[in-house]
């Protein structure tokens, strides 16, 4: 496999039930040693992509390639690359933890490094007593633990993960978290959907937001950020009167001794203005990258001058 | 070992304990039956045994009847009483079904996800039913065999081995023949559930077909779709040949079932 060789490549890829259309022309690149995530509501298309990547779905129209490999036509090698966690985990409950984890290891034929799985076991802490619980007893955090390290186990170049941190404590995501880092610094690619938007912004490099079936959105997290509005709050030691403000600054609220703003982009511009008058305090809170995404679940429309890049 | 090998071996791990309960029952019910028989060759009762017997049924069982209402005839009834077969195509359904669990619970996400492909899934569901259903018949002749041996003296009639195999064979191509039809609706359906009754419907349906068509003759081409005509236990009982169309047919309609299986699970999307 090339190194240039994306880890992912959807090609126009769409896929209707009748009249339905759960993905509409869906193109997209994912490339190594990059982590992905798969933005959108409930039914917005996640899950059915994910799929058609694992050759689960057939897709209606367009192609799907896993580092070059064409997922319906050369599935197995595509496959074989690959690491996934489903959303819902559809486990036997009378198998033990190990048992779960040496049956789907032994599916593969790459075989599984027992110490990199043990690594992984205490990393996300589960213990050699878990594993030889039957997973009647395991609680949604375990069974979540165990399906990242069914997951990870054999070192895929390409992890495909829905949901991964669903019911996992915020310790375990912390050390999940720790682990993408990782996997990512060797070269590892990671397409991960999500509804968490504080661990996009943590782990991601770009974000793909998908509504109704179509991509809106497909950009770094730090572009992303950058759209965002900032507000900032600015007091005076003195009644001051609001000049006209340029175009990216939004008055949200004027009192006579202070100012509620929404700044988009440069703040240089406010600074200036607020530069000629008596400023007694001045307060920028950080852009969020939820009041994008939000807007772009509500309205789910391309802008033009926003970033969206399609097929690479 | 290869995936498909530790998938199979997985499979009969879970159905290890139901298929050595109804291992051991239906041996059970061999010896028992065996037993009984011997009871009544015993006290020769025979006769009276055939009185009790409603005429419809002496009709319906023409000329074997006499052949049933004696020592051999009662100890080879397990291999075609109604509760018999109806147990053992019952338990080939749920496992000839076990895709459309495996894709109903999402266990079937984790294992198309890696490197398998999806006739292995369909291989491995056929292999399972073959070994189950051979597992069974083979305890069911050993139940058959160690009763004679430990119950009966070898001068009292005992039905020949020829005859306790081609029961158990033709008996064993009925099973395969409910797997493939199974299979075909199990590859094609969501959920268990929704193919097991169907598949359950169906062969009720076709046995009371057969029933219907044995008995009333207006009925008797349209039986011929049932799989049950292919199943002539009383016909063995009176000394005929295993007959090979019985058993093609019985084969072709388990030939055509897991090649719809195949077609239907390449073709489907795997969705829970």
């Amino acid at each position: 496999m090339a190194l240039s060789t994306p880890a992912i490549s959807l090609r126009h890829i769409s896929k209707h039930y009748g009249k339905l259309k759960a993905v509409a022309d869906l193109s997209l690149v994912v490339h190594p040693g990059e982590i992905v995530g798969f933005l959108g509501l409930n039914g917005a298309g996640k899950t059915t992509t994910i799929r058609i990547l694992l050759d689960l779905l057939r897709p209606s129209a367009g192609e799907a390639f896993i580092f070059g490999k064409d997922c319906q036509k050369q599935g197995l090698e595509a496959r074989s690359l690959t690491g996934y966690l489903p959303g819902e985990m559809g486990l036997y409950p009378d198998l033990t933890g190990r048992e779960t984890l040496e049956l789907l290891g032994g599916l593969s034929p790459q075989p599984v490094d027992k110490v990199y799985r043990g690594e992984l076991c205490e990393r996300l802490e589960l213990s050699e007593r878990d594993l030889h619980r039957k997973l009647r007893e395991y609680s949604t955090g375990m069974k979540r633990k165990l399906g990242l390290v069914q997951a990870f186990q054999a070192d895929p170049p390409l992890l495909i993960l829905d949901e991964p941190t669903e019911g996992l404590d915020p310790l375990i995501q912390t050390a999940f978290y720790d682990l993408l880092v990782q996997i990512r610094q060797r070269g590892r690619a990671v397409f991960m959907s999500s509804h968490t938007l504080p661990e996009v912004e943590r782990v991601c490099d770009r974000i793909a937001l998908l509504r109704g079936g179509e991509l809106v959105l497909l950009s770094g997290v730090a572009e992303i950020r950058k759209l965002a509005a900032r507000r900032v709050q600015a007091s005076f030691v003195e009644d001051v009167i609001v000049p006209p403000l340029p175009p990216g600054i939004e008055l949200v609220e004027r009192k006579p001794r202070s100012w509620d703003l929404r700044v988009k982009g440069n703040i240089g511009p406010l600074v200036r203005i607020l530069g000629s008058f008596p400023v007694r305090d001045m307060a920028i809170e950080e852009a969020r990258l939820e009041d994008v995404l939000a807007r772009y679940y509500r309205e789910g429309q391309h802008r033009k001058g926003e970033p969206r890049e399609g097929e690479q | 070992m290869t995936g498909f090998a530790r998938l199979l071996l997985h499979s009969l791990k879970r159905a290890r304990t139901l298929l050595v309960a109804m291992a051991v029952l239906l041996a059970g019910f061999q010896a028992l039956l065996i037993s009984y028989a011997n009871s009544i060759r015993i006290s020769n009762t025979f006769d009276q045994m055939s009185a009790t017997v409603p005429p419809f049924l002496r009709e319906l069982m023409g000329p074997s009847f006499a052949t049933m209402m004696s020592f051999r005839g009662i100890v080879c009834v397990g291999y075609f009483h109604p509760v018999v077969m109806g147990s053992l195509i019952a338990l080939t359904i749920a496992l000839a079904t076990t895709p459309a669990a495996e894709i109903e619970s999402g266990f079937m996400d984790l294992i198309l996800a890696r490197p398998l492909a999806r006739h292995w899934i369909v291989t491995r569901t056929i292999v399972l039913t073959a070994l189950c259903a051979s597992l069974l018949l083979g305890a069911m002749m050993c139940g058959t065999w160690i009763g004679l041996k430990m119950l009966v003296p070898s001068d009292a009639g005992w039905p020949s081995s020829d005859l306790i195999r081609s029961l158990a064979i033709n008996l064993g191509l009925l099973m395969l023949c409910w797997s493939g039809i199974a299979m075909a609706i199990g590859c094609a359906s969501k959920r268990r559930g929704v193919a097991g009754g169907l598949t359950g419907m169906l062969a009720l349906t076709t046995f009371l077909l057969d029933y219907l068509g044995r008995v009333w003759k207006p009925l008797e081409q349209a039986a011929r779709v049932s799989p049950f005509r292919y199943y002539a236990p009383f016909d063995l009982l009176l000394g005929r040949r295993l007959p090979t169309g019985d058993l093609l047919m019985l084969a072709s309609f388990a030939a055509v079932g897991f090649a719809l299986a195949y077609v239907f699970f390449s073709r489907r999307d795997i969705s829970h």
